[in-house]
């Protein structure tokens, strides 16, 4: 047949549209809410989505910051599907009692998918679950895949030959995002699959900032002038919730993030004091807590700071009495159970402790719930365990869990549709620090110096907190 | 008496058992042996091992490492934290045993009687005791919350800000507020204790008393105390318990803060064992705990001078 020149022009615009098409749309597809192709890159770090097509901004070779099609996983091959599981039944220990029903669906799922396989949930809540339930799953030949909190508890368990390796696994490889797999690792070695991307940055209140006409404080100085300025309108500045340790000492993360000129320092000197090397009256650490009693003193928390419950706290956030909540992305949930207007009313903010915009860090993130296949299982169960872990990191399946939960993920080829996920993955943009304040590995020295931090909030000075702080660090560790 | 028999009594050896009984008590003693079993597996076992751990370095995944003395010398020597929840576990006691006892021998004595209200008013004020401690313990942590919770809210609200107290983060009232939810948490349980045991006292002596003239006061002196002396016992001794047992209550409402100044024994020994995974120095605590329970409760039985 033959075709005339302008009929081949015509197919040749029509094939180039379509090239376009299917090589932009993805892109734009694993876009955040408020993004656009074509949008400015200025922030190095930020990503416009887990895709495996996404965007990042980065430096290029001239130094410039330019869009940049980066390699998010270990590979350069697709996401792989999951793996076929054989028949039996395993259990699946956590502490995560808010995922039970989002895990009973894909669970639920997953045994269509593979009859004659079954996953049972063993969930105990948090403290339980470091306390005992680890042990128990210890020595169970059926729970098979469990999870770990980054830092002290995932080092004890790698440490006592507890996993299985990972490393090697087309899923570890192909699925994840390489970045976000550090706190998974041991010894060289991919032990555990860290599934969230938490967080821990203060959330606030969209309409009391629109209303009030307030902009988000970029460096210390502003965080005082917010706090006064809030507390002047009447408002908590922040719903700090000093009676309950986990969730007061989340701010710890952003007061410890730009204390050291590079990461290696920052470790070093956390790890000091950490090993007794180092008292918490060194200089660092005691400029780090002058600022606690700076924000105090500027009426940044609640009164009588040290009384307040965690239930207190997310009151006083849910109910607009107080514009923000220092914690952390996984309070949100929380919070919407507590006041569903909530939803879609929540951003979330770095915490930048100094007078630079341009520190180094000006946001915290964290990787943790972090999937195990227990070596101590049976044959059988950890094949169920690892064909059910790699259930979990298919995008279809991590995207429902991340929307069903609203916990952003570290899985590939995942849609955040939720507008909670939506509005906090601005996040993103910030330049995001691991989580430091779990580069502590004792957590009774971890305890005291939060204890310390507290009574410094709550009126003590910080010579004395300091002070008898540091004694009580040298007998636990003596 | 014959020879034979003065023979057989001097050499006093018991008379031999028939086939019967020695099977009998065969099958007695394999009766015990279940229960043996499980108090041995579940008692017995962990006691030793528990003393096995007390000496030794041991983060609860690893193998034990043998220390010595070493964790029992440095409880003793250097552990202010210790010495700390020590001397509060010491007050906490102190303040319930003394309001517990008191107040359910007081109800106790104005409810006697069988009378409807008293019926009422008792199932009133046992109705706590039927609660689980961790709702109570919320219902309080809610109640003492300082700047929302209904009781200073209620303070401020006639006037008495100056009594409106930070109940759960301060470090001079936390512990006596845990200790006042604890007593009201267990009167009413108490109490029943005591109307069980007032109700055994013969009325002929209070018959007697009032016809010696004796007053309200003399009666209570000279008859109830002397004769609930069995029941205080057991009340104190159960109470002294109880409050060393507190861990739940402590533990939901302030996890032994703020900054130590509401742990007990029992909630320290967990957080060193569970939170820090110091399993050889929790098990060193233990002990420690059991051999100071033994001691206040015989001082107590000194102190009443009774047996029960």
């Amino acid at each position: 047949m033959k075709v005339s020149k302008s009929a081949k022009a015509f197919r040749l615009l029509i094939a180039g549209a379509f090239a376009a098409s299917v090589t932009v749309l993805p892109i734009s597809g694993g876009f955040a809410a408020g993004e656009t192709l074509g949008a400015k890159c200025t922030n190095e770090g930020e990503s416009t989505g887990t895709f495996s097509t996404s965007l990042v901004c980065a430096k290029n070779s001239a130094g410039r910051l330019v869009w940049t099609k980066v390699k998010l996983s270990a590979s350069n091959l697709k996401p792989r599907a999951a793996l076929r599981a054989p028949r039996g039944s395993i259990e699946f220990w956590h502490w995560r009692a808010e995922d039970k029903a989002v895990f009973d669906q894909i669970i639920s799922d997953f045994e269509d998918l593979n009859p004659g396989a079954k996953v049972t949930q063993v969930i105990s809540n948090s403290s339980d679950y470091t306390a005992t339930a680890l042990q128990k799953a210890r020595t169970n030949k059926k729970a098979a895949l469990f999870t770990t909190f980054r830092g002290s508890q995932f080092n004890q368990a790698a440490t006592a030959g507890f996993y299985t390796d990972l490393t090697n696994e087309q899923f570890t490889k192909r699925n994840v995002i390489k970045s976000m797999m550090g706190a998974g690792q041991y010894e060289g070695k991919q032990l555990g699959i860290p599934l969230q991307s938490l967080f821990n940055d203060p959330i606030y209140n969209i309409e009391i900032f629109k209303k009030e006409g307030w902009k988000l404080p970029k460096k210390f100085s502003e965080w005082i002038s917010y706090c006064k300025t809030a507390k002047a309108a009447g408002y908590t500045p922040m719903a700090w919730m000093g009676a309950f340790r986990p969730q007061a000492g989340q701010i710890i993360n952003s007061a410890l993030m730009n204390t050291a000129s590079t990461d290696a320092k920052l470790t070093e000197q956390i790890l000091a004091i950490d090993s007794g090397k180092d008292a918490i009256t060194v200089k660092w650490f005691k400029d780090m807590a002058e600022k606690y009693a700076d924000l105090r003193d500027a009426g940044c928390f609640p009164d009588n700071p040290k009384g307040v419950t965690e239930a207190a706290g997310n009151t006083l956030f849910a109910t607009g009495k107080s514009p923000i909540l220092p914690t952390g992305s996984f309070s949100m949930g929380g919070i919407i159970k507590l006041e569903p207007k909530m939803s879609g009313n929540m951003g979330i903010t770095g915490m930048n402790w100094t007078e630079d915009v341009n520190a180094r860090y000006t946001g915290i993130t964290n990787n943790t719930f972090i999937l195990g296949v227990n070596k101590n299982a049976g044959r059988t169960e950890q094949k169920i365990a690892r064909a059910f872990l790699s259930y979990l990191l298919t995008g279809p399946v991590a995207t429902l869990y991340a929307n069903g939960t609203k916990q952003h993920v570290t899985v590939l080829d995942v849609s955040y549709t939720d507008e909670n996920l939506r509005n906090t993955a601005s996040i993103m943009s910030e330049r995001l620090v691991l989580a430091p304040r779990f580069i502590f590995l004792n957590q009774g020295v971890r305890d005291i110096l939060e204890d310390a931090l507290i009574a410094i909030v709550g009126g003590e000075s910080v010579d004395k907190a300091l002070t008898d702080g540091a004694a009580l660090i040298k007998q636990k560790l003596g | 008496m014959s020879k034979t028999e003065t023979g057989a009594r001097k050499g006093a050896s018991p008379r031999p058992k028939n086939k019967l009984a020695r099977a009998n008590d065969r099958t007695l003693l394999l009766m015990t042996l279940p229960a043996l079993l499980l108090y041995s597996i579940f008692y017995l076992y962990p006691t030793i091992s528990n003393l096995r751990y007390s000496l030794s370095k041991w983060d609860g995944f690893g193998v034990p490492e043998f220390v010595g003395l070493r964790n029992f010398r440095k409880l003793v020597t250097d552990d202010d934290i210790f010495n700390k929840v020590l001397s509060n576990n010491i007050e906490f006691t102190f303040l319930v045993v003394i309001f517990q006892t008191a107040l359910s021998l007081i109800f106790a004595i104005f409810l006697l009687k069988n009378s409807r209200g008293s019926t009422f008013l008792r199932t009133l004020y046992f109705f706590p005791t039927i609660i689980s401690s961790v709702s109570v313990a919320m219902v309080w942590q809610f109640l003492y919350e300082p700047n929302l919770g209904p009781i200073n809210v209620f303070l401020n609200s006639i006037g008495l800000d100056f009594l409106a107290l930070n109940w759960l983060g301060s470090e001079t009232i936390t512990l006596r507020a845990i200790a006042f939810t604890q007593v009201w948490f267990h009167t009413g349980q108490m109490m029943v204790v005591y109307i069980a045991g007032l109700q055994q006292i013969p009325a002929e002596l209070y018959e007697a008393a009032e016809v010696d003239g004796a007053s309200r006061w003399q009666q209570f002196k000279s008859v109830t105390w002397p004769m609930a002396l069995p029941t205080t016992a057991v009340v104190m001794a159960y109470t002294t318990i109880q409050s060393f047992r507190a861990f739940d209550l402590v533990y939901a409402m302030t996890q032994g803060g703020p900054n130590n100044s509401s742990s007990i024994l029992v909630t320290l020994i967990y957080l060193t064992a569970f939170n820090e995974f110091r399993f050889g120095y929790a098990a060193t605590q233990s002990i420690f705990l059991v051999i100071f329970i033994l001691a206040l409760t015989a001082l107590q039985r000194r102190i009443l001078r009774t047996r029960y």
